[in-house]
């Protein structure tokens, strides 16, 4: 378990409206209609109000949530929710408000409160929706509902949570607590219409079982999970496997140690380069590279990473987590590749980022993110380092997007002569992100799409690690 | 004419109940449980927000957001069933207290019952008028004279990026022994970022504030050019700084913000549920020396108009002043109801939730270090070599196995007791029950941090307060890429 504080830029609002992009899909049911109509009707309300342009982001969703702890049922949870998010412009002037009621005559208020807003604000030359040739054409069914998750029983789902945590706390005498298994499910509907004439909608559902696990021995716990979440339920790992998982990595670490500090090979297990890759390609957003505060600024076209390097953006891939069929502005999404062969070849660019930019807008969402595979093994990678770290865990702040400066708490096992060989935590790594990409030396072949954003194993030539 | 609000009118007002149909609710939640002792309880919470920010000198789009909703909650023994409606009359309440009364079925004999909140309602935060509010003119003008100011400071900063942030909660609580509770919760804040260039170098430097405060409070000049002009120095003392080194070396902390040093390496660790659970790396050391002699902490919900301040908590119980560590040895534990219940402690004040939509968890409220006796420069004089860190970016730990983590954006080298050049990029790490032995001088000026954090706990962020006099810890493992 872990837990963070930071100094957040701005409270999130209306985070629960936002997520309801994680569950997209194709079927059609009758709920569909209702929120479409619905739309419809605040886009010509807004015009009838006085807003020269509107977008309207309409979503509904149901979620079961089941935790099972020691043994039997500790805490069950079940919501619906439903949300309105509307953004209207008075010339270059804007605003958006949102709100779970959708009642027509609050979505009436909603929209001449939004309004008053925007004409309260000031105009921004570059504010307005994409142009209307810019906006998606057809909506792709990327069959993101699964009607199998839904047939779930609760007997079921607390059937295979006790399930997850058994093969963990079985796995191995020294696995002697738990922090709970779950089993998760939800699904909802996205519905995004806009007063340039774009109206489309997606119904999808994902299910997730994961467990954490603590191992101890003498006075030392070191706790880890695994799980996974897919949108099909015949796809989603089993309750062994993924009790397995938890239990080995959480067991791995026991004795953890420091190490000296020194200059070394680090290997990324897929879970760290996933995140490494997530933060790289964070930093291409057009946003960014026009308020100039991203370490790729003037890199387009250039070389930022080892020819070993080819990240793929690709939210259109049938019934993945990270799939989707047209992003938060109504542009069409298709599959591209963001680095080539160490070549940053665009930027994210939404409808605002193109104006400032004076280039296409092409979306700032990205789904399915991926480095694609290389040919070695991960045995293989891990058997070319002498001397270096196999890192597990990271932890804290410590990355600077606009400089790329990246200096992280670590933990994993250390590798003495190709071999993995003993825990460490309690030091950090570092280096310059720009710096650490050239030196990839090595991708492995373990690519799996468990996640948004996915990567095999890769090897970084050079890191600074602080330790003793 | 002012009408005194009460929970019961304003239950009426925002949400068109009756006080006895919400009590049927709750009664309903909890009767026919096999003889089991069911507790439920009802979170209620009309709000509105609205956020405003100027960016490469122009204002961008301003939101507005509105939430209302409630949350039901069954309690038996260790089991919880929880459910929300964002849509709330009697039909869903009692379609959410069915959700959430399913868990009876699975009690497993412990049947503790919550505590009942004692004690009376502080009065923290008497703002008349919601920030929300405030006039929107007002708001632009703030932010146009920090943009002003802030390039005005230096001509390499290139950008300035502000915002100012509101927020108001009406919150009530009503539960199946009776009680009903009421509070108004506003909440502001100010941020302000700069961009510094020179040649092809950037560096971004920022501050920010706030709290449970009346909107008049960031229409004093003296208040947003204090954390114009820290954005705008950092951001330029950070194009002159190096990498941070690397290796273990001694470390002063500033006051304030790096408190988030005690939030990490020993608030989460003391929270109720990881040590009722037993996976917390403090769990077994209740009565322990894990501190310097030197070390007091204490969470406090009680400071006025503090960020991470409450008049209750959100199950209804007045916050605590809970001391913690007492000169170095563990001596206390922060509660919600249900771990006080099962763990047979007082309540202190620290079940909260993000909003309707979760079950409340013990959490921190602001969570401080006290004072000592030495002077700031007294302490950085003391040093031979290492660093004097006064910012952060914040922090995380592992509670488990207790090893934290916290990120310095800005620190100086100190050579034999003097502060010598910037550097940047340093992650500082330690373990929770070891880090304290290590601090042998403690500074006289403690500080809360200006009102910037936000914790986040299972996926539940709330607004918390963090503080610290200047300390010195030695041995500390600092990662830095030189």
């Amino acid at each position: 378990m872990k837990s963070s504080t930071k100094a957040s830029p701005a409270a999130k609002q209306n985070k629960k409206t936002e997520s309801k992009d994680e569950f997209v899909g194709g079927q059609k049911n009758p709920q569909i209609a209702t929120l479409e109509s619905l739309a419809r009707l605040i886009v010509e309300e807004a015009a009838l109000q006085g807003a020269t342009d509107c977008e309207v982001r309409l979503g509904t969703s149901e979620s079961v949530d089941i935790t099972v702890r020691l043994g039997s049922v500790e805490q069950l949870e079940g919501a619906q929710s439903r949300g309105v998010t509307f953004g209207a412009y008075v010339g270059q002037k804007s605003a958006t408000t949102s709100s779970s009621d959708l009642s027509k005559p609050a979505l009436r208020k909603m929209v001449k409160d939004t309004i008053a807003l925007a004409e309260a604000s000031e105009a921004d030359p570059y504010a307005g929706l994409p142009e209307a040739h810019h906006l998606a054409k057809g909506v792709p069914d990327l069959g993101l509902y699964d009607p199998n998750i839904a047939a779930i029983k609760i007997e079921e789902k607390i059937k295979l949570a006790l399930a997850t945590e058994t093969a963990a706390l079985k796995a191995d005498p020294r696995i002697t607590n738990s922090n709970g298994a779950s089993f998760s499910d939800g699904g909802g509907i996205t519905v995004y219409a806009n007063s340039r004439g774009f109206l489309g909608s997606y119904q999808g559902n994902y299910c997730s079982l994961q467990v954490s696990v603590v191992a101890s021995e003498h006075d030392e716990m070191q706790v880890n999970y695994w799980g996974h979440s897919s949108r099909s339920f015949k796809s989603l790992e089993s309750p062994e496997s993924i009790g397995k998982k938890a239990a080995e990595r959480a067991l791995r670490h026991l004795g953890a140690r420091k190490v000296k500090s020194q200059v070394v090979p680090v290997v990324f297990d897929p879970q760290m380069s996933a995140r490494l890759i997530a933060q790289f390609v964070g930093a291409a957003q057009g946003r960014s590279i026009d308020r100039k505060s991203s370490f790729l600024l003037d890199k387009l076209g250039q070389v930022v990473a080892s020819s070993h390097v080819t990240i793929v953006d690709d939210p259109l891939m049938p019934g993945r987590v990270g799939s989707r069929p047209f992003d938060g502005e109504g542009l069409p999404l298709k599959r591209r590749n963001i680095v080539e062969q160490g070549k940053l070849m665009t930027y994210l660019v939404d409808a605002y980022a193109g104006r400032k930019l004076k280039c296409e807008p092409n979306s700032s969402a990205t789904g399915n993110l991926h480095l694609l595979p290389g040919t070695q093994t991960p045995e293989q990678i891990i058997a070319s380092v002498k001397n270096g770290l196999y890192l597990t865990g990271v932890s804290g702040p410590g990355f600077n997007a606009v400089t790329g400066d990246y200096s992280m708490g670590a933990s994993g096992i250390w590798i003495e002569d190709g071999k993995l060989s003993y825990p460490v935590s309690g030091i950090t790594i570092a280096g310059n992100i720009l710096e650490m990409f050239s030196a990839i030396s090595a991708v492995g072949d373990d690519l799996q799409f468990r996640a948004a954003t996915n990567a095999p194993t890769i090897l970084i030539d050079k890191m600074t690690v602080a330790g003793e | 004419m002012n009408i005194i609000a009460t929970p019961e009118s304003e239950l009426n007002s925002l949400f068109g109940l009756s006080y006895a149909q919400v009590q049927k609710v709750l009664g309903d939640a909890t009767k026919s449980s096999g003889g089991k002792n069911a507790f439920c309880d009802i979170f209620f919470q009309a709000g509105s927000s609205q956020s405003i920010a100027l960016d490469q000198g122009v204002i961008k789009n301003t939101s507005g957001s509105t939430v209302n909703g409630a949350g039901v909650r069954v309690v038996v023994g260790d089991k919880t069933g929880y459910s929300h409606t964002d849509h709330v009359n009697v039909t869903n309440l009692r379609r959410c207290a069915g959700i959430a009364r399913a868990i009876i079925e699975h009690s497993s004999g412990v049947d503790n019952v919550p505590l009942a909140s004692g004690g009376k309602q502080h009065n923290l935060y008497p703002v008349a008028n919601s920030p929300v509010d405030a006039d929107l003119a007002m708001k632009i003008d703030i932010l146009k004279k920090i943009d002003l100011f802030c390039r005005a400071h230096d001509p390499r900063i290139i950008n300035v990026s502000t915002s100012i942030v509101c927020e108001q909660n009406d919150i009530i609580i009503a539960t199946s022994r009776g009680d009903i509770f009421l509070d108004r919760r506003p909440l502001l804040r100010l941020n302000v970022a700069c961009l510094a260039q020179e040649g092809n170098r950037r560096e971004n430097g920022s501050s920010g504030g706030g709290g449970r405060l009346d909107f008049e409070v960031l229409l004093a000049e003296d208040y947003w050019r204090d954390h114009a002009l820290i954005a705008a120095k950092q951001a330029i003392d950070l194009l002159a700084a190096d990498p941070a080194p690397a290796g273990v070396m001694d470390v002063v902390l500033g006051c304030g913000w790096p408190g988030v040093l005690v939030h990490e390496a020993v608030g989460h660790g003391l929270e109720g549920d990881f040590n009722r659970k037993g996976t917390s790396a403090f769990s077994s050391l209740m009565g322990e020396a894990v501190a310097s002699p030197l070390v007091t902490i204490i969470d406090d919900g009680t400071i006025a108009d503090r960020r991470g301040s409450l008049n209750i908590d959100d199950e209804g119980t007045p916050t605590t002043r809970t001391v913690l560590i007492e000169n170095g040895r563990l001596v206390g534990y922060l509660q919600d109801k249900q771990n006080a219940s099962l763990m047979k402690a007082a309540l202190t004040g620290n079940g909260r939730r993000q909003d309707f939509r979760y079950a409340p968890m013990p959490r921190m409220t602001n969570t401080y270090m006290a004072g000592g006796d030495h002077s700031q420069e007294e302490i950085i004089r003391s040093v031979k070599r290492g660093i004097f860190a006064s910012n952060f970016g914040g922090g995380q730990v592992d509670i488990t196995n207790g090893d934290f983590t916290f990120s310095a954006t800005c620190a100086y080298m100190i050579e034999n007791g003097q502060l010598t050049r910037a550097v940047k990029g340093a992650t500082l790490i330690g373990n929770g029950p070891k880090a304290l032995h290590n601090v042998t001088m403690v500074g006289n000026d403690v500080a809360l941090d200006r009102g910037i954090g936000t914790c986040g706990k299972n996926g539940q962020g709330v607004p918390v307060g963090v503080g610290m006099p200047t300390i010195r810890i030695n041995g500390v493992t600092v990662g830095g890429q030189s």
